[in-house]
């Protein structure tokens, strides 16, 4: 049904997006942790630059990765001595992605960590758990539907990611074309609309089972809740 | 209610300042008739990479008939086709107003190649190499880590790149070394970076910038020649439009051409 390139797009992109939310998601979670359960100086200052992809173009944030994490960015020398390359590379793709998608994922996580009552947080730690224990099994527990749908947004927002992708990846084939990349190469071919339009066909199919398979995911985990 | 709704005697300026009201009236009618009397306004589509050359002859705040629109040609080329309402488009490659002629989207009478450019190497500046166009260099080792272009897949720029390094055969050593970019300006960001050590722009981008430097430049015959046809938009054809059209040839517009690095193809008015 697919032809192989198709597959290769498909692939590389869920490949992309799944390693976005695996690197957003944890630091949604300890930011937004921070943000819903603590107070100090410059928390809105913070609140504002976590938010800033959000809001920034993605051709800006493309280019300040570049400046950043290039091969002659101010982080270039720590990644060449780690022996990472993330420009002209998937993992910078992933990079990109994470980025754009880090301030969903935040504002899902965030909200989900501030509807936890934290006496529950107080009477796990009088029954002797350690503060890591407690934020583990009662924190997350009882954010699980809301971890799920900071982890969808993520997903679909890097599924769907292209300008900073682009500005800072370029659209090299197998290693950074994704499905977006590909649709804009073929609009941007005399008579590439067919090719074009069986992408969009197959990101809308991803698309919703990824909505799909994240609601049932959300429910369960309220209904587990609901048990207990 | 947009800004352009409000009508101009509402404006708190024109109240406020009566005097230097008048003054800019005067000037803007001194303005107006240093303009030819081709006075209605025009919307010019074209391609980026002119977009510095259009810029200089028709600056915006002294011409506010011409509305420049620029982008990658194939986006523009499909506005146009969507019947977005442009009078005159300048393509920076044939495929796409051959587009548009087949589409009758254009009016094929008008049609001219207006403008030539030429292909060059570039590295960041000062950090130049040696390179002989042979087909026994050893293209893979004259430079470190990917080479920056216009994505051969559909920007014109990239499309006549992998048409000189074909002929020159260097194609298979490079393919999997490309740094492909959205539009050739893009390409150029990355050499004036350093992020490529080299590249391949057009002539004209290497000349607007600072940053990179030419290693050498490809001759022509290694690729299809690099034309900028320009046409008008079918249902836009006048006279008014195809003055602007011949505009585009006026000793003025080479002189600026000329001056951005293209060449001149069409003989003077």
């Amino acid at each position: 049904m697919l032809s192989p390139q198709e597959w290769d797009v498909l692939g590389l992109s869920l490949r992309v997006a799944l390693a976005s939310v695996g690197l957003s998601l944890p630091a949604a979670i300890a930011m937004g942790w921070l943000l819903a359960r603590r107070e100090f100086r410059g928390k809105l200052l913070l609140d504002g630059l976590c938010h800033l992809p959000l809001v920034l173009p993605p051709v800006v944030t493309g280019y300040v990765l570049l400046l950043a994490f290039g091969r002659r960015g101010w982080f270039g020398p720590v990644l060449d001595a780690l022996g990472v390359t993330l420009a002209f590379d998937w993992k910078g793709a992933v990079l990109a992605s994470a980025v754009v998608a880090f301030p969903l994922a935040l504002r899902a996580v965030r909200l989900a960590i501030e509807e936890v009552d934290p006496r529950l947080e107080g009477v796990a730690r009088t029954l002797g758990a350690g503060p890591w224990r407690v934020f583990f099994t009662v924190t997350l527990r009882l954010a699980a539907p809301g971890l799920w749908v900071g982890a969808l947004l993520a997903f679909a927002r890097s599924l769907g990611e292209f300008g900073a992708t682009i500005t800072f990846v370029a659209n090299i084939a197998g290693q950074t074309r994704t499905i977006p990349a590909a649709i804009y190469t073929f609009l941007n071919q005399p008579g590439g609309e067919d090719a074009a339009l069986r992408l969009v066909w197959i990101s809308v199919a991803v698309s919703l089972a990824a909505l799909l398979g994240s609601e049932w995911a959300a429910r369960r985990a309220r209904g587990r809740q609901e048990m207990r | 209610m947009t800004l352009a709704d409000v009508p101009p005697n509402l404006s708190p300026m024109s109240r406020s300042r009566p005097r230097r009201h008048r003054a800019a009236g005067w000037i803007l009618l001194l303005a107006l008739a240093n303009l030819p009397a081709r006075a209605e306004p025009v919307t010019i589509f074209a391609a980026a990479s002119l977009g510095g050359a259009l810029s200089e002859l028709w600056p915006p705040h002294r011409h506010p008939d011409v509305s420049l629109s620029f982008a990658g040609s194939s986006m523009l080329a499909r506005q146009i086709d969507a019947g977005a309402p442009a009078d005159l488009f300048l393509s920076a490659s044939q495929d796409w107003m051959d587009y548009l002629q087949a589409r009758g989207r254009i009016d094929m009478t008008s049609r001219i190649d207006l403008l030539g450019n030429r292909l060059v190497i570039i590295a960041p500046q000062g950090e130049g190499f040696e390179l002989t166009l042979q087909p026994d260099t050893d293209i893979g080792a004259a430079f470190d880590g990917r080479l920056a272009l216009g994505d051969p897949d559909h920007v014109p720029a990239g499309i006549y790149a992998r048409q000189a390094l074909q002929a020159l055969g260097w194609w298979p050593a490079l393919a999997d070394r490309l740094a492909p970019a959205s539009d050739v300006r893009a390409a150029l960001v990355w050499v004036e970076r350093g992020e490529c050590a080299a590249g391949i722009v057009y002539a004209t981008d290497a000349a607007a910038s600072r940053n990179v430097e030419v290693v050498t430049t490809i001759p022509d015959s290694l690729h299809a020649p690099i034309r900028y046809p320009a046409a008008l938009v079918s249902r836009r054809s006048t006279a008014s439009t195809r003055r602007w059209l011949d505009t585009l040839r006026s000793a003025a517009a080479r002189a600026v051409f000329r001056r951005h690095g293209f060449t001149l193809l069409t003989a003077s008015e």
